[in-house]
């Protein structure tokens, strides 16, 4: 029984998740303690236990039907994104929720999943190749539909993840260097554009070395290449251009410190909040940046600033611990699966875990832009939550069927 | 290609980004919590934990015999707190308590700046007439409160108001100054011992914590009050002034103008410094009218002016001991020099005139009687050098280093100052006439007096003159003394003999000039002066101390344009000494204004 069990459940990850939804349900109740209502708590509880179930019901599904399953889902998911825009609730400016009772759902967390399996399945069929460009342009469909339908909510944040993450699956699918620089370089020197001319003059030298040191299509190299400039001086053009309000933005989003009372305002009371801390943190529900609200609507996209600030370095360190061993544990098992669709899958699930908590933390601490991306498992939200918790069955699923072709 | 195997470049890159993420958030997280900790700890309590000052209560003043003389009372200040208060409420605000409306939103403005949560003090000590309406009213003037402060208040006949000074609100300039120490609206010591030991009196603020939510609003007590520190009271002076004494002079001021001044001869201690026209320091709490203000610093009196230590008049004939001390000390003349002193004194082309013939004179006699052609002639003897040398020995042309801040050095001219202002060779000896009785350029104040007839009482011993004896440290309860400086004027006995038996006689002999000073039971010595006034009528001085074997005050007594100092200011002091040795007035008949033959008797 004990090896039965050891062979077909992933114990490593099943703790890991556990282990994170507490820290998460714990941070939440500290958060919206003050609020004198339990709802936010309450709420989320009760979508951890519709997670878990959706999370067995995956694990345990036959692998062959998951298969057969994924172009439906994902043409079902792409349906629902279509109705969401016209029909749905309008909240903080995008129109990307379903209001169901009391319950919101946001169909660009659930599209995730169906996405990567939309697209594992298309790339592990026999004689798919990035190197076609036919093939290429399909992979890209099945990832730039949805894409484009997120942005037209509008929900910036949601779609960065997509592409960052469809880049990463690209790499391990195989796809060539050629393409994946073509791809990276003209958003790497509109970036750099904006730090200055020295910035985009690197940046620029950088590429064309990149470029030289790959064999193949020199044609396709010097048209990449054309296209990077182009971009890249288009970029500091249309930039002047722009009015000093959207300007500001723009800079304010790149360097959040060059605002403090706006957007760096989140940034800089998240800074306090995790800095305040110490080695021990203030204690629960003692943590005067998180208890008094200095950060508005913290147990969603600052919900690491929380267990930073009253369990202090030994919390904020113990969370980064569970979620590095996580994307281990994931790049592991993505690696010993037998089959390229499950391995594919699992790279895209670890991919969108990294691109999350890259994004979420990295914010909550000053190092990166403000992109209110939640942070997996921990930050209150249903539909992300559960979305995090039916990949998470994906993994353990792919885990028992490791040896499935 | 199946799956990736187990060395490939790409797992490299994924487990690469993995490990390189934790690498960078954990360094990271070193930075911030460890460190950068302190620095993020105060910007913490600094959001969210927010203090409130608690305004201590002023120091105490109290006189030498434990007198309670300056008290704090309590009074009514309005305050308004900017984030609760609606800003079209202003004028009924400004109505209700006759305040202009730019003088409120200036207030408020400035408050703003500091903190919007802490309430700004807007009026001092209001009326009960307006305390009443802000009541009724309160419900419709939200952020509108009013506190209860203390105001100086002065139980005694004492006023004093040149020496107590007075208090007023900090201006800008005193907040950037002095940092940690005032916000605006506070009360500061502007004059007077207020001013001087400021320091002392204001005591420390207490501080009260308290926790607010991101938008500002009061949740509670922080840590339960434990880091509350409650304010320390000021320190409390204990001054050398006899209140009685000082209440006393100050009657007897009434209707003149001029200044009386009485030290301790023991130690430099302050007796009783009275400067009249004076003012009326309760008109004074903290927020001082205008008109008030206006009339004071317009009246031609001016009463705000602190005659006891700022005014400059010749000395008169008051300042020939300091020739003779320099005379028989330096061996010019022997004790038993003398004049024939015709009534005039011929120098060159120029008559110098006595009062009266005084015929033969001696030391003792010239003291007495006056005798200006005895001076005249002992300070061609003596010299300028040696004169100014005496002079500068018994503190005159130099501040006295009184701990109260306003004091006029006085002048003392020296040969180096004529050849100064009138050229070296552009003056002549002539000059030196008129100094040797204390007329001319010479100038003393009334304290510089007091000083040097209380060194003359104790035979050389000069102290420097203070006010404050002791401070009480209310935190500790410690009493500290405030040092007594002194330095000696050496002559010898058979000179001190001289000049003080001179001074002697001058009260209490025939043919004296200060007989009016006399003291029954008591002896008392002194010496009159004149100040020539070329602008009007003469002012009377007097100097004199008692008992004369051991004395126990040292009085200095000016009045202006009041004529001869044996008429006008002499009668004044004697009744100041009978005052303080006894504790009041034993005599039976007070001393009546002369007549003019007695009045004639009495020039010097």
């Amino acid at each position: 029984m004990k090896t039965w069990l050891k062979e077909h459940i992933d114990f490593p990850i099943l703790c890991i998740v556990c282990c994170l939804l507490a820290m998460g349900i714990t941070s939440i109740f500290s958060a919206t303690y003050d609020t004198g209502s339990q709802m936010y708590f309450q709420k989320q509880l009760t979508f951890m236990g519709v997670g878990f179930l959706l999370m067995i019901l995956i694990t345990v599904i036959p692998f062959r039907t998951l298969q057969l399953l994924s172009f439906p889902l994902y043409g079902l998911s792409i349906l629902i994104l279509v109705i969401v825009l016209m029909t749905g609730k309008v909240v903080a400016g995008s129109r990307s929720w379903f209001g169901i009772g009391g319950f919101g759902l946001q169909p660009s967390e659930i599209a995730k999943v169906t996405t990567i399996l939309a697209l594992a399945s298309f790339l592990s069929q026999r004689n798919r190749s990035l190197h076609h460009l036919k093939d290429v342009i399909i992979t890209f469909s099945i990832v730039l539909v949805p894409v484009g339908l997120i942005l037209l909510q509008p929900d910036m944040g949601t779609a960065i993840i997509y592409i960052a993450s469809f880049l990463l699956i690209l790499y391990w699918a195989g796809a060539s260097n050629l393409l994946l620089i073509t791809l990276i370089a003209p958003g790497v020197a509109a970036l750099a554009s904006l730090f200055g001319t020295t910035a985009f003059v690197i940046v620029i030298l950088l590429i064309l070395l990149l470029l030289f040191m790959q064999r193949g299509n020199r044609l396709m190299a010097a048209m990449t290449f054309s296209f990077t400039v182009l971009v890249g001086a288009s970029t500091t053009f249309i930039f002047d251009r722009l009015a000093p309000h959207q300007q500001k933005r723009i800079l304010t989003f790149l360097n959040a410190d060059a605002d403090p009372l706006g957007a760096g305002y989140n940034v800089a009371q998240s800074k306090i909040a995790i800095g305040s801390g110490g080695l021990f943190g203030k204690g629960f529900l003692q943590g005067t940046q998180t208890q008094l609200n200095f950060l508005p609507a913290q147990w969603t996209d600052f919900i690491y600033c929380v267990p930073s600030e009253e369990f202090g370095f030994i919390g904020a360190f113990f969370i980064l611990i569970l979620l590095t061993a996580l994307l281990l544990r994931g790049i592991y098992l993505s690696s010993i699966v037998k089959s390229r669709y499950a391995s594919i899958i699992v790279i895209g699930i670890v991919s969108i875990f990294a691109v999350h908590t890259i994004i979420n933390i990295g914010m909550s601490m000053g190092m990166l832009p403000v992109i209110g991306v939640p942070l997996p498992f921990l930050s209150y939200g249903g539909s992300n939550l559960i979305t995090n918790m039916m990949m998470a069955g994906l993994l353990l699923h792919m885990y028992a069927n490791r040896r499935e072709y | 290609m199946i799956g990736q195997s187990e060395a490939s470049p790409h797992k490299t890159f994924f487990i690469a980004v993995v490990v390189l993420m934790f690498i960078v958030f954990v360094g990271r997280l070193l930075q911030l919590q460890f460190i950068y900790q302190d620095e993020y700890g105060k910007k913490s309590a600094e959001n969210s934990i927010r203090s409130i000052a608690h305004d201590p209560i002023r120091g105490y003043l109290f006189d030498r015999n434990g007198m309670l003389i300056v008290d704090n009372r309590p009074s009514y200040t309005v305050t308004i707190t900017p984030s609760e208060f609606q800003t079209i409420k202003i004028g009924y605000l400004a109505d209700l308590l006759q305040l202009d409306t730019s003088f409120i939103q200036e207030r408020i403005t400035k408050g703003k700046l500091f903190n919007r949560f802490a309430p700004i003090k807007i009026k001092r000590d209001i009326s009960f007439q307006e305390l009443s309406a802000l009541e009724e009213n309160r419900l419709q003037l939200p952020g509108v409160d009013y506190q209860i402060e203390s105001k100086r208040y002065y139980p005694t006949m004492a006023k004093a108001p040149h020496l107590f000074g007075y208090v007023k609100e900090v201006s800008d300039q005193q907040i950037t100054e002095t940092p940690n120490t005032y916000r605006p609206g506070d009360i500061v010591g502007a004059t007077g011992l207020e001013a001087k030991y400021e320091h002392d009196l204001r005591g420390q603020k207490g501080v009260e914590f308290i926790t607010v939510n991101a938008r500002g609003e009061l949740l509670g007590a922080y840590n339960d009050g434990k880091n509350d520190l409650p304010p320390n009271e000021g320190n409390d002076l204990f001054l050398a002034l006899d209140a009685r004494l000082q209440s006393f002079a100050e009657s007897l001021m009434t209707n003149k103008r001029g200044a009386i001044i009485a030290i301790d001869p023991d130690d430099g201690g302050v007796l009783a410094l009275v400067s009249k026209p004076d003012y009326d320091l309760t008109q004074f709490g903290s927020v001082t009218p205008i008109n008030v203000w206006k009339a004071l610093n317009t009246d031609e009196a001016k009463p705000l002016f602190n005659r006891a230590t700022l005014t400059r008049y010749p000395p008169g004939s008051t300042f020939k001991m300091v020739l003779a001390a320099a005379a028989l000390q330096e061996g010019v003349i022997n004790p038993t020099w003398g004049v024939n002193c015709s009534g005039v004194f011929q120098y060159g082309n120029k008559a110098f005139k006595d009062h009266i013939p005084h015929n033969y004179t001696g030391m003792i006699e010239s003291i007495q009687r006056s005798c200006n052609v005895y001076y005249y002639q002992l300070m061609l003897k003596t010299g300028f050098g040696k004169w100014t040398e005496y002079g500068t020995a018994f503190g005159f042309g130099s501040a006295t280093g009184i701990d109260i801040l306003e004091e006029n050095s006085g002048l003392l001219p020296s040969e180096e100052y004529y050849d100064r202002v009138y050229g070296k060779g552009r003056w002549t000896q002539g000059y030196l006439v008129s100094l040797s009785i204390g007329q001319g350029e010479v100038g003393v104040t009334p304290l510089q007096m007091a000083c040097y007839v209380a060194t003359l009482g104790n035979k050389g011993k000069f102290h420097t003159p203070h006010v404050v004896r002791k401070i009480r440290d209310k935190s500790s309860g410690r009493i500290i003394n405030t040092p007594i400086e002194t330095r000696v004027i050496s002559l010898s006995d058979n000179v001190w003999y001289l000049i003080r038996e001179g001074m002697k006689r001058a009260v209490n002999s025939a043919g004296g000039t200060a007989l009016t000073a006399r003291v029954p039971g008591i002896d008392v010595a002194g010496k009159t002066g004149t100040a020539q006034n070329p602008h009007g009528n003469d002012h009377a001085w007097f100097i004199g101390f008692a008992p004369f074997d051991h004395p126990k005050i040292a009085i200095c007594v000016l009045v202006e344009n009041a004529g001869f100092g044996g008429v006008a200011a002499a009668p004044i002091a004697g009744l100041c000494i009978e005052q303080y040795l006894f504790g009041s007035i034993i005599r039976k008949t007070l001393p009546q204004p002369p007549t003019i033959t007695e009045e004639q008797a009495l020039q010097d």
